[in-house]
Formats: C-alpha cells, structure tokens, sequence
C-alpha cells in the first residue's frame, strides 16, 4: 500500500460524498458501491486544510479521520511530560 | 483523439476563482437586475481559495475606534506603506480596501457572519487585535464559514456557480474582453465562455519552489493556487508587476514540518507569544491585549509607529545592523529558535487557540497538535525557523497592473484581490473590498453592452488540440516530475542570492521545462498540467524580472543581487512591469510609485 494519512470508518461514514465535494485539491473520488466511504485517490496532493474533517456530518461520531504524515510531525519541548500517545492509535487503524 | 466535449455559457459578467475576491465580485454583480453572474472555480467555491477552511483577520479602518485615537487613515496608510509593503505600495490600492472594508464587515455580519462578542470591552463589542498597524485594526472572528456563507449567498442571489473548472485563457477582441476558456478537471470538458465582462481572481502565484518538508502540498498558501491568473494575464499581454520578489518572505514558521498557516509572531498567535533560544533567552517579547479603558485617552503618536515598526523588525529577526533576515541567520548556524506561549493566562491562550482555529489550516493544526502529539502551546514550545526563505505567494505583492478602477489593460477585463499587484498584504480584506467594487464595475460595464462581442475561437481549439495531445500520447513525463524540475530550477538559480549568470542560466534551462511533453492519464492529472504550465510562466516571470532589477534590498521584501549589492532608491524604488508580447518576446516597464 502506497502513502495514506486519510481514513474512513466504513461502520460510521454513509458515504455522503461532502468530503468529495468540498475537497479543494480533489484528492478524493467517490466509491462506486453507494454508501460507501470515499477513495483517497491523490493522498500527496492534499493540503491538510481539514475541510474534509470540518464538514464531515458524522464527524463527531469518528467517520473520517487525518493522521498527519510523519514528516510534518512538529518540532517543539517537551517540557511537562506529554507523549505522542494518539500516535499509536492512529497507526493501530 | 480524445474526444472532447465543449459546453459553452454566456455570462454578462464572468468571474474566474470563486474565493473571497471571486464570491464577493459575483454578489455585487448580481445586485444590477437582469445580469446573468458566472463564477468559475478550479475548486469548489464553498471550501476554496485562502480562506477555504477558515480566515481569522480581516484589517480595516474603524471609525469608531480609530478616529478616538486620533488616528487617521493617512496614519494607517503609512504604516501598510513603511510596514508591510516595505514601500512598494499603491497608495489608490490602499485607500479602495482600507476606506470600504468596515461596510464590508458590516455587510458579512448581515449575511451571518459573527464578529461580536459579549465579553469584549472594544467599541461594538468586536474583537479587534493589532496586526498590521500600528495599533488595533484587525478583526479577529469566526471565520469557519465564511466561504460556505459566501457561496450560499451568491446562489440566494441567482448566481451560476461552475466548480472544478480550471480556466486557461482570456479571450480579446479589439482590446476589449470577449471571452474566457477552461477544463473540467472531472469531466475533462472544455468550457467557453462569452462573457461582456470578466473579474479574474484566482489569487497568488503559489508551488515555486520545493517545499523542504518533501510533502510538496504542504504550502503556506493553497497549494490549489498555481499562479492560473497571472499566467493568463501574461499571455493576454498584460503588465505584472513584483514578480522578482521571490526571496522576500522572512516569515518565521513552524521548523521543518507541518505548516499551519499561522504566519509569524505578530500574527494569528498575538499577543502572548514570544520568541526564544534553547536556552530561554527572549528574543522578540510578546505583546499586549489593548486596554479598552484607556481608548480616547491617549492620543496615537508617530512615537507609537516608531515602536510598531522596531517590533516587526524584530518579530522577523532581521538584524538591522547586518540587514540579515531570519532564515540567513539560521544559515550561520544559529538557533534552534522558539515560539513560546508560556506566559500566556488561561484567557488569552483560549483566544488564541480559538483565533487559530478560524485561519484556514489551523483547526487542523491544533487538532493534530493535541490530539496527536499529546501537546499543549502553553507548554510546549514550537521550533521557529526561517523555514519558507523563497516563496511568491507570501508577500501578494505580485500581480497584474490595474488601474485605480481595478480595470486591467484589456478593457472590461478587471481583477480583485491577490491577482492584483501593488499592495502587499492586502490578504483578505484586498481580497473582500476590491472583490466587491470589481464586481460593481464589472456589472455597470456588462450592462452598458448590449450584445457579445464576436470572439475568436481559435483559442478554443488550440486548448482543446493541446489538451487532447497530453490524454492521446504514449509516453510522457508526470506532472510531477516537471513540477519539480522548475522548483529545482527556482531554489538553485533564483535562490535567497541572485546573479545575472545564474538567473541567465535559469532562464535557458526552463526552455526545456516548456517544451517536455506530459501526459495525464485522466482529466484531473491533465489539470496538474495544467497548473504545471501555469507554474511554468510565472517561473519564467520571476527569472526575467529577478534578472531586470538591477540592486538589493532587504526587509519584508528582499532581494540580493550579489552583482547588484547596493540598495538604489533612486533608480529601483518603483514597480518593476513585466509584459510579454504575441511573438514571445518581453519588455520591461519601470511603474512610478505615486506618493
């Protein structure tokens, strides 16, 4: 499997499509099959504006998820604890 | 061949790019009865252009804060002049936004867009922060949905909105606008219009240079954008200007990694970040809320201005002894450097947070930083650096040359917003106030017209021969490849220092970037194609200007000529317009800047 940072829960996404539609680089296509997720068809042209997540209807139910690729992880201190937990669920997807 | 479907459309008024500009352009135009309003976008209008998923500044002069400080809009015009622009600054262009864009506020707050607050202490209840100028002037806001709001309002109106369309020519009859051509990047049909008058506004010159991340999408701007305007413009003969201005963005950014398009210290993340070293030294202080209380009491100084503009020397740490910008200063080894929240009370890391949220990326950003990282601004200090050293859509002083209508050369042809040159950021409010008085013009033009000129329909074939030669071809290089051939080309030969013979060099090689032949395997890789030769014509814009000007500057708007060392006021402190003719060939004009 080539690079992917965009991912569908296929048991909550209805496959509305608004992620297709509103996706400013259109990086998405539609699945053929109707009420499925999304194809991210052109993951390295994203611009990580998040408009997929933002007008997501089921997004607050976890429908489509971004884990921002690996390179674009930040540089900062770590100065009271904190670690990359959610890292590690992402990647468990 | 391919075949090729073309739909064609009359338009009283054309709008190519449905972002803040384009919306704002086709809602005006729609007021005039009987018009028929076409916006075209390469996207769709309701999450496109730079304030897609959110914007979280709009600048203004505000009379009912401005005018209790004794502060006047020739005060802020030289501030946006000695500032921002770094004098390279149309002053027409100023006033058009600066003097309107408070009714503009007012008409986004009537179509649902809330900028009031019950807990600020401002005159009107805004949320007005310093950004800019000198004092506070910019509307902080919930910007998430404008575009949504933008798009729905145009449509309530009767305007036709066309998306996914990407336009690639002008058409002109006689000097005078006729006509316009684009593709479907779904359907791959080709559209024509006849249009009485057009307002392009497809925003900046993005995608020329390698992104050092190496997820090459990552831009600070759209990475939608790909200068589609500008290299109309230029092959419809028209003057652009500012297009050396290639190195000119100092802004400090997140270090190497994801871009979440908060700009640099004295933006989105006023007023309580600071900039400091590994050690904890301060190397740019944070700054202040305004206190309202004291608004009327004490009067606004060219002392206030004076420290404004020490401030954002130093917020780009430009060293003003050595003229170095920040990214030269991380070149000679110094750093890392780092964006530190932790002064900051719970309330105000609240309002920054909530400000990030509304720009653009940023609700992606702090998602990712929280979520993801586990990480918190208060406590985790981000790593700055001079991360963007050559970047053309920063700045947006790029553009094409209007007139003080906002018409271009070719008449009935006008242009709004990051199209235009001669104000740097003007970013959003450029984008609202001119969107508004082109789409205006534009509609008073269209309406003065009774029939469709007769336009040329050569181009349309040519378009179409071209496109169906880059689907038909066995072999052909990606998209890609060439893109990145030209970014090559631009960081190694139009890189931070410039000289006649690399950028001669630069010039010969990018006649082979032109003439490799691609192929696309579908309509959607055929738009990167597209937007390839569009990036390609504004290399070839910046290369030959670059080559034009002769001397270096330093500040918001660099560049170093190492055979040219020597600012030269008195023969460069003007706009500098490119303009190619029909047989290939370009000419230079210098622009007076008027005081």
């Amino acid at each position: 499997m080539g690079f992917k940072h965009i991912y569908f829960d296929e048991k909550v996404c209805n496959g509305c499509n608004t992620c297709v539609d509103v996706c400013m680089c259109d990086t998405f296509v539609a699945n053929s099959e109707k009420g499925k997720p999304p194809i991210l068809k052109y993951p390295e042209e994203c611009w990580l504006c998040g408009a997929c997540v933002t007008d997501c209807p089921k997004k607050d139910e976890g429908a489509i998820r971004i884990v921002t690729p690996f390179q674009l992880r930040g540089s900062f201190l770590r100065r009271e604890g904190g670690s990359r937990q959610a890292t590690a669920c992402a990647c468990s997807m | 061949m391919a075949e090729m479907k073309v739909i064609e459309h009359e338009a009283d008024v054309l709008v190519i790019g449905g972002g803040l500009a384009g919306c704002m352009a086709a809602i005006k135009a729609s007021e005039e009865s009987g018009l028929r309003v076409l916006v075209t976008d390469k996207s769709n209008t309701v999450r496109s252009g730079c304030a897609a998923s959110g914007i979280d500044h709009l600048w203004a002069y505000i009379p009912e804060i401005h005018e209790k400080m004794g502060y006047t809009l020739e005060d802020m015009a030289e501030d946006h002049r000695q500032g921002m622009a770094s004098r390279f600054f149309r002053k027409d262009l100023f006033y058009l936004v600066a003097k309107s864009m408070y009714d503009r506020v007012m008409d986004l707050e009537k179509f649902g867009i809330n900028f009031r607050y019950e807990d600020s202490r401002a005159p009107g209840k805004f949320r007005v922060v310093e950004q800019f100028h000198s004092v506070p002037a910019s509307f902080n806001f919930d910007g998430v949905p404008l575009k949504p709001t933008l798009t729905r309002e145009a449509k309530k109106r009767g305007v036709t909105i066309i998306n996914r369309v990407q336009m690639t020519d002008l058409i002109a009859t006689n000097g005078q606008i006729s006509g316009a051509v684009g593709l479907n990047t779904r359907t791959g049909d080709l559209h024509f219009f006849k249009a009485k008058a057009i307002v392009l506004s497809t925003g900046r010159s993005n995608r020329l240079s390698r992104n050092p991340t190496g997820f090459d999408f990552n831009t600070r701007i759209p990475s939608s954008m790909s200068g589609d305007g500008t290299s109309m413009a230029m092959r419809a003969g028209l003057p652009i200007i500012n297009a050396e201005f290639f190195s000119g963005q100092n802004t400090l950014a997140p270090s190497g990694n994801y871009n979440p398009n908060y700009g640099d210290p004295r933006n989105t993340v006023q007023p309580a970040a600071r900039i400091i070293d590994g050690a904890g030294n301060v190397l740019v202080p944070r700054t202040q809320f305004y206190d309202w209380e004291s608004l009327g009491k004490e009067k606004w100084s060219e002392d206030v201005r004076r420290k404004f503009l020490e401030g954002l020397r130093a917020a780009h740490l430009t060293d003003p002894k050595k003229g170095s910008p920040l990214h030269i200063r991380v070149k000679r080894g110094e750093g890392p450097f780092y964006l530190d929240f932790s002064e900051a009370t719970d309330y105000e890391k609240e309002y920054i947070e909530w400000s990030i949220k509304n720009e653009g990326k940023g609700t992606q950003f702090l998602r990712y930083f929280k979520d993801e990282e586990g990480a918190d601004l208060r406590k985790n200090p981000q790593e700055y650096s001079g991360y963007w050293p050559r970047e053309i859509a920063g700045t947006a002083a790029k553009g094409v040359w209007v007139s003080n209508d906002l018409e271009t050369d070719v008449r009935n042809l006008f242009a709004a917003g990051d199209e235009v040159g001669g104000l740097p950021w003007q970013a959003g409010p450029g984008a609202v106030a001119q969107g508004w008085y082109a789409g205006q013009m534009a509609a008073r033009r269209a309406k003065g017209q009774r029939a469709f000129l007769p336009v040329d329909e050569d181009a349309v074939k040519a378009r179409k021969e071209m496109c169906s030669a880059i689907l038909d071809r066995e072999i052909g290089f990606h998209w890609k490849e060439v893109e990145l051939y030209v970014q090559n080309l631009m960081d190694f030969y139009c890189g931070s220092v410039k000289s006649a013979s690399l950028l001669e060099r630069g010039i010969v090689r990018l006649d082979d970037a032109k003439a490799a032949p691609m192929k696309a395997e579908n309509p959607h890789e055929l738009g990167r194609v597209l937007d390839v030769k569009s990036i390609i014509d504004n290399a070839e814009l910046t290369l030959r200007s670059s080559l034009e000007r002769k001397e270096s500057r330093v500040g918001l708007l660099s560049f170093v000529r190492s055979d040219y060392p020597d600012q030269d006021d008195e023969n460069w402190l003007c706009f500098l317009a490119i303009k190619r003719s029909q047989d290939g060939r370009f000419a230079f004009e210098k622009m007076p800047i008027e005081g």
